[in-house]
């Protein structure tokens, strides 16, 4: 077996700013921002865009007439 | 599907964790001549006429099955002009029949559709056709008056045969203005994946300072290269930005976004996941770099005991932060990023491990109020992947450049 290649070090996004920070850090290094609270805060938005997205796909289905 | 919205697959040539892992050459980028019809500024290998002992038909065939045997899932085939080689069309064939997928990276002068045919009976996947800027801008970077035209219709020929065809563009201060406009135009010409890649100063383009980027520029590509990422995901226009494109700034997550924002810039893969050759037998950890990353020549030794034996294209995986010099050996990503782009950084400096051209990097001089500008201290010597030396000036930011940043 070859020698492994190079791990890459992982980093997390900040969903406040957009910077990406070191993933043991509860703060933003970069804006301040409570990285679990806005992680919590996200992904509780994008549930609901799939959400909505589900029915508006399932109101188009019954418009269209599709199964 | 919902009008509007497309399907996008990644590409094979993209690795993951069990890939690095193991070290599979996933993507092997392969120069097969350096024969080339095009006379770019820019061009890294100084192509124009053919190596003096590139490798026989048998030789290449034979390195098309140790390419297989490594696990490689991607052949791109490069110039030169990769269809300047007489057996081009057998080497394709040979890849495809092991099992991989090929492409070929070309500037289109000559792809005729006759050729495309060719190639496409050959079991060719894939085209991606060179367009730096629009019409004067890519004919006076390309060296040929006409060639933008002659691009364009290289991919007309190529999408009549079925084949997938892609655009790589280079990012310089000619081509810069003219991205936008650019985008445009190939999506109506129906490309699905651009290739984006900054300028490197190697080759030809060392002689060319005027046409590279300087490090505080990147202030204003990267905002532009992540709207039209946006923009392009919207369009069916799948952005692909090489790893010279950089680094972790607020628009990193847009301009890497493969359906996953999470998704972010790694560090060099150069000798971990990607291979390159060039005409001779030359084995190298990225088809860019210069002589003293060569591990040697496959007329010497077995293409598996130069890749996973060969010092020179270990780099990446014995590079720690204390490797790194100047301002990259303090960056807050340092440890993730080692200093971006290999090649990009020694073309400039000399040497790895201090990467002028970086978003993060100028941000940070910009909140200082200051700017990196970079001095062309020592010319390229003329031979192939050869490069220059910069120096890096840093000075008072200009009054427009603190306003953008």
């Amino acid at each position: 077996m070859p020698e492994p290649g190079r791990i890459p070090v992982p980093l997390r996004l900040c969903r406040g700013c957009r910077r990406f920070v070191r993933i043991e850090h509860a703060d933003c290094d970069f804006c301040g921002g409570d990285l679990a609270a806005l992680e919590a805060a996200h992904a509780e938005s994008a549930a609901a865009v799939r959400a909505a997205t589900a029915e508006l796909r399932t109101a188009m289905g019954r418009l269209l007439g599709l199964p | 599907m919902i009008e509007g919205q497309h399907d996008i697959a990644l590409p094979v040539r993209y690795s993951g964790l069990d890939d690095i892992l193991r070290r599979v050459p996933v993507s092997v980028v392969w120069e097969i001549t350096l024969a080339c019809d095009l006379a770019c500024t820019h061009c890294g290998s100084r192509a124009g006429r053919r190596r003096r002992d590139e490798l026989s038909t048998e030789e290449a065939l034979d390195l098309v099955d140790q390419i297989a045997e490594l696990g490689a899932r991607s052949v791109g085939l490069i110039g030169g002009e990769a269809y300047l080689r007489k057996d081009w069309l057998q080497i394709i064939a040979a890849i495809r029949a092991r099992g991989m997928e090929c492409d070929l990276q070309t500037g289109g002068r000559n792809l005729s559709d006759a050729r495309v045919a060719q190639a496409a009976a050959a079991g060719l996947n894939a085209v991606g056709i060179s367009i730096d800027g629009i019409g004067a801008t890519h004919d006076r970077l390309r060296g040929v008056i006409g060639s933008f035209e002659m691009a364009l219709t290289a991919m007309a020929n190529v999408r009549r045969h079925g084949l997938e065809v892609g655009v790589n563009t280079q990012i310089n201060a000619h081509t810069l203005p003219e991205l936008r406009t650019l985008m445009d135009i190939i999506i109506d010409a129906g490309c699905h994946n651009w290739q984006l890649a900054i300028t490197t100063a190697m080759g030809n383009a060392a002689d060319h300072p005027d046409m590279l980027l300087q490090p505080w520029q990147m202030l204003d590509v990267m905002p532009l290269l992540a709207e039209l990422a946006v923009e392009g995901r919207e369009r069916g226009l799948f952005i692909q930005p090489a790893s010279n494109i950089g680094y972790f700034g607020p628009h990193e997550s847009a301009l890497r976004n493969v359906m996953n924002d999470e998704i972010h810039f790694h560090g060099c893969n150069a000798g971990d996941t990607v291979m390159g050759i060039e005409a001779d037998g030359t084995i190298k950890s990225c088809p860019g770099l210069p002589s003293p990353y060569a591990g040697g020549n496959i007329r010497a030794r077995r293409l598996r005991d130069i890749w996973e034996n060969a010092e020179p294209i270990a780099f990446n995986r014995r590079r720690t932060v204390d490797d790194l010099w100047g301002y990259c050996r303090g960056c807050y990503y340092a440890e993730t990023c080692l200093a971006g782009c290999t090649w990009t950084a020694h073309a400039l400096m000399g040497r790895a491990g201090n990467n002028p051209m970086c978003h993060h990097r100028a941000l940070d001089f910009a909140a200082r109020g200051l700017r990196e500008r970079l001095v062309k201290v020592k010319d390229a010597d003329g031979r192939s992947f050869d490069h220059g030396e910069f120096a890096i000036v840093v000075e008072a930011a200009m009054p427009a450049v603190l306003a953008d940043a």
